[in-house]
């Protein structure tokens, strides 16, 4: 009786110290688990896109009390770069990989090792060729071609001539807004439709150059498709400096001050904006929800708006337009 | 099946141990939920008065901020000047544009004077137009007259509006975040009526509510009247509605603190409206009290497994400290049981085990006392039982002597009285001796020979005896008249019934276990049967034929113990052989 008296005293010590260590301990180790790895597709601070989704990150990050860390190249086109960085990532053996992948199929073979270690991986933006990723945040490039299409039909009639100018051959992005651009202008009945696509390759200079040479070769041209902002800027320089600007429709895609300013001057009458911070917000929340065992759905799809000179300062739209207050 | 009962146990000791265990463990349980409660109550308590504390802070700022741009405003609009540019009906004159630049020089030094203030912009409803930008490219007139902050001030007539946040669009190519204050000049309708618009930059806003740290995932955020976000570090994700607010509900609740649930996750808000009827709203966490939370906790339980830890020890301390004298008790207890009544113990408190020490002293030295008298009670006894076992052996034996002396005498056999009388008394002289209960075996042998000598004389011609001993174990001692019985019963039971002559021999022998007198005659003995009946007529203690040497035994073994005694070993027409035993003693 005694000894069993004793061994039960012993047995609920023991427990009692036991839960004490274990609560303890199980806190810092928590506290001191490895942190979420950011590739963005460039760490430029002067690309505002890129700016906007990595405050998305950090707000997410500070709400799912999670570390995140940002590794990126400089330029966007520094394919070998982003490689390098995410061979370094796999070796510190993070918590999940966030990707904006800089190339839709040379990535891949490092997005299936980070897959084969065993490291969540999310990608955003940017996807990968296969959909090797977890869950893939993007905007719907091709329901965002739509909107820009559906724009135009609605400012230029059927039988105007109307050219696409996209910004890389190749590039999985620029097909499909391209694809969603054409289906809903043919849907609209419109007949004139350039059917040569021409290529910015995503330089301001190169698409004035290219504009000012196809507004010189068709001026009657009535409309005027952009895919990327890059190529909106170039081609509403040259639509204003050879005073097309009014005659001919603009519809372009993403923001900038410059474009916005086109636009509240009349140069470019609607713009497709995406939604970078919730872009960034969700890649990691989707990433949290993946380490910490729950579903994710394998396509998230962000959004865009479509934004005209009357909508451009409600409330909602301001902010997307105007993501940072000008110092 | 026997009931539980709790705290039966072998010992005091564990009893007394399990129960303070038991008390300490309730106990020690007790107050530290107690302490981990208060303590939880506290951290609760005291964020929730630090995020008031902020949050008030927070709003003073702002209100200080929102009450220097209205005063701005109003010195703005004191000076007249700002009416005259609204009455000009020609502000583009040389006149008008020279009173224009000298009002935007005004405006200018107010803005360069502070950090915290984007433009200054006056509009009339002439057309109008003066700012602080020496060269700026206005938007037309038209365009500014249909903006938010210049409709709202008319609408308000001459009171201050402040405009939610917002992206002022006044100037080409620049798009700035700003909250604007804008006042009606003039009355409207009537010529030289125009509003002035102050814009704060939100920029100071922002940075004041983003400064404020409410936990790792609390915030800050800023309500107009109108429901509308000024400032929200989520305000993309409200938008969007990935997230939501409970604007309506915050909207009616006046200053306090209040408890949400959105989005499954629970948010305190504390609620703060200036002058201008803005909310500041910060926002905590509850669970994040649980980081918080989970050290009390921890600290809690570790401190309440040290006390107990060093509780439990000194209740099995005090537990052993306690029992200690009733353990010392208990063994002295156990010497007792085993016969040692010599022990005493050490009376070294007052206490009720003190007492108990005592008492058990003196029933120790009450119990000796009496078993020292019962000893002494036995041992007299014993002395009186013998004494008158001795005393039975004479008055027969005396009677019949007497009366053979008296017949001798009779018929003139003076030589046999002579020598019957003499042997008598030497008799007796030697059983009346001293009283000494031992006596030598040569006394016993001396007292059996005159004995023998009386016998002789009275049965003449019917036996004939030797006395045959050790002359070594004459010095041994014996019980005395143990022989004579013997003796006596060998003539009258052995040899008087029998026509021959009989003989007894008396010998005496040192043998492995002690000393054996032997009384041997050859008479007419007993049968088997005979032998069993006196053995069973002794077991049962009956008088009657053999009761002398009943006495004899009954002596010896009182005397000597239990393995001393007599034996008998008889044949029928054979004759008996008697063996006295006893101890050797010197």
């Amino acid at each position: 009786m005694r000894k069993i008296a004793i061994g039960g005293i012993a047995a609920v010590l023991l427990a009692a110290v036991v839960g004490a260590v274990y609560l303890t301990f199980f806190h810092s180790w928590a506290d001191k688990s490895k942190p979420i790895v950011f590739v963005p597709k460039t760490v430029d601070g002067r690309i505002d896109f890129w700016q906007v989704l990595g405050q998305g990150v950090y707000l997410a990050a500070k709400e799912f009390g999670e570390e995140v860390q940002t590794v990126g190249a400089i330029a966007e086109s520094d394919i070998e770069g982003q490689i390098a960085l995410l061979e370094k990532a796999i070796a510190e053996r993070p918590k999940a990989i966030v990707l904006a992948a800089s190339d839709y199929n040379l990535t891949v073979p490092i997005a299936t090792k980070i897959r084969d270690a065993g490291i969540p991986l999310i990608t955003v933006d940017s996807g990968l060729n296969g959909g090797i990723s977890r869950s893939f945040i993007a905007t719907d490039n091709y329901k965002a071609g739509r909107q820009a299409g559906e724009a135009m039909a609605n400012l230029a009639t059927r039988d105007e001539p109307i050219a696409v100018v996209s910004f890389m051959k190749g590039s999985k992005t620029a097909m499909e807004r391209e694809s969603g651009v054409r289906d809903r202008m043919k849907e609209a009945g419109m007949s004139a439709v350039d059917e040569t696509t021409y290529y910015s390759e995503s330089s301001v200079e190169k698409a004035y150059e290219i504009v000012k040479q196809l507004l010189l070769d068709k001026p009657d041209l009535r409309g005027l498709v952009c895919l990327n902002e890059m190529t909106t800027v170039g081609a509403a320089r040259a639509v204003k400096e050879l005073g097309f600007d009014g005659r001919l429709k603009m519809v372009g895609f993403d923001s900038s001050t410059e474009e916005i300013t086109y636009l509240e001057e009349g140069v470019i009458q609607a713009i497709v904006v995406q939604k970078p911070f919730n872009m960034g917000y969700l890649a990691i929340r989707a990433a949290v929800d993946v380490t910490r065992g729950r579903k994710v759905e394998p396509l998230i799809d962000t959004g865009s708006e479509l934004i005209t000179k009357e909508n451009m300062y409600t409330k909602e739209n301001q902010k997307l337009l105007f993501p940072f207050d000008a110092q | 099946m026997r009931a539980w009962r709790p705290f039966r146990f072998k010992s005091i000791h564990t009893s007394i141990a399990i129960a303070f265990s038991c008390l300490i463990v309730a106990v020690t349980v007790l107050l530290t939920f107690n302490s981990f409660r208060l303590s939880e109550e506290a951290v609760t308590d005291n964020a929730m008065t630090y995020t008031g504390q902020l949050v008030d802070q927070v709003n003073t700022n702002i209100q200080t901020y929102l009450d220097n741009m209205v005063s701005m405003s109003a010195l703005a609009l004191s000076g007249g000047e700002l009416e005259d540019a609204a009455l000009a009906r020609m502000p583009l004159s040389s006149e008008g544009l020279e009173r224009n630049g000298k009002i935007g020089k005004y405006f200018r030094s107010i803005v360069r004077s502070r950090d915290d203030i984007a433009t200054i912009l006056f509009v009339g409803e002439n057309g109008n137009v003066v700012s602080d930008r020496e060269d700026a490219e206005f938007k037309p007139a038209e365009d500014l007259r249909s903006q938010d902050w210049y409709r709202n001030a008319m609408d308000a007539q001459g009171k201050v509006v402040i405009s939610s946040s917002h992206v002022e669009h006044l100037y080409k190519g620049e798009y700035r975040w700003v909250v604007s204050i804008s006042r009606q000049l003039g009355l409207p309708g009537l010529p030289g009526g125009g509003v002035l618009m102050v814009d704060l930059k939100l920029n100071v806003i922002n940075n004041l509510c983003r400064q404020i740290e409410l936990g790792n995932r609390g915030y800050v955020f800023i309500l107009d009247p109108a429901g509308d976000l000024i400032y929200h570090p989520q305000q993309q994700l409200l938008y969007s509605r990935l997230k939501s607010e409970a604007i309506q509900t915050l909207l009616g609740t006046k200053d306090s603190s209040i408890q949400l649930e959105e989005d499954g996750d629970r948010k305190i808000y504390t609620i703060r409206t200036n002058e201008f009827g803005w909310k500041v709203i910060g926002v905590t966490y509850p669970d994040e009290l649980v980081g918080n939370k989970g050290e009390i906790r921890t600290t809690s339980i570790l401190v309440g497994v040290a006390f107990l830890i060093v509780a439990l020890s000194i209740s099995v301390f005090l537990s052993f400290r306690l029992t200690k004298p009733i353990k010392r008790l208990e063994s002295l207890m156990k010497k007792v049981e085993k016969g040692d009544f010599d022990l005493r113990v050490e009376v070294e408190s007052t206490d009720e085990i003190g007492k108990l020490s005592r008492s058990f002293n003196l029933m120790i030295g009450k119990i000796k006392d009496l078993m020292g008298q019962i000893v002494e009670e036995q041992e007299m006894k014993r002395i009186s039982e013998l004494k008158a076992m001795q005393a039975q052996i004479h008055p027969h034996f005396l009677y019949n002597t007497l009366d053979s002396i008296i017949w001798m005498a009779e018929m003139g056999k003076m030589a046999d009285v002579v020598k019957m009388t003499g042997a008598l008394a030497k008799l007796f002289r030697s059983s009346i001796s001293k009283g000494d209960e031992l006596v030598p075996i040569e006394v016993e042998l001396e007292h059996i020979q005159n004995y023998l000598t009386i016998q002789k004389i009275r049965y003449k011609n019917k036996f004939t005896y030797d006395i045959d001993v050790d002359p070594d174990i004459l010095s041994c001692k014996t019980l005395k008249i143990v022989l004579q019985p013997l003796v006596e019963n060998a003539i009258y039971h052995g040899l008087k019934q029998q026509a021959v002559i009989g003989h007894i021999s008396v010998t005496g022998r040192r043998e492995e276990d002690g000393i054996a007198l032997r009384v041997i005659d050859d008479g007419v003995g007993m049968s088997e049967e005979q032998l069993q009946s006196l053995a069973e007529k002794w077991r049962h203690g009956e008088d009657g034929k053999g009761v002398g040497l009943q006495n004899v035994n009954h002596r010896i073994r009182l005397y000597f113990g239990e393995i001393y005694g007599l034996r008998i070993e008889s044949e029928l027409e054979e004759g008996t052989t008697v063996t006295l035993r006893l101890p050797e003693i010197r």
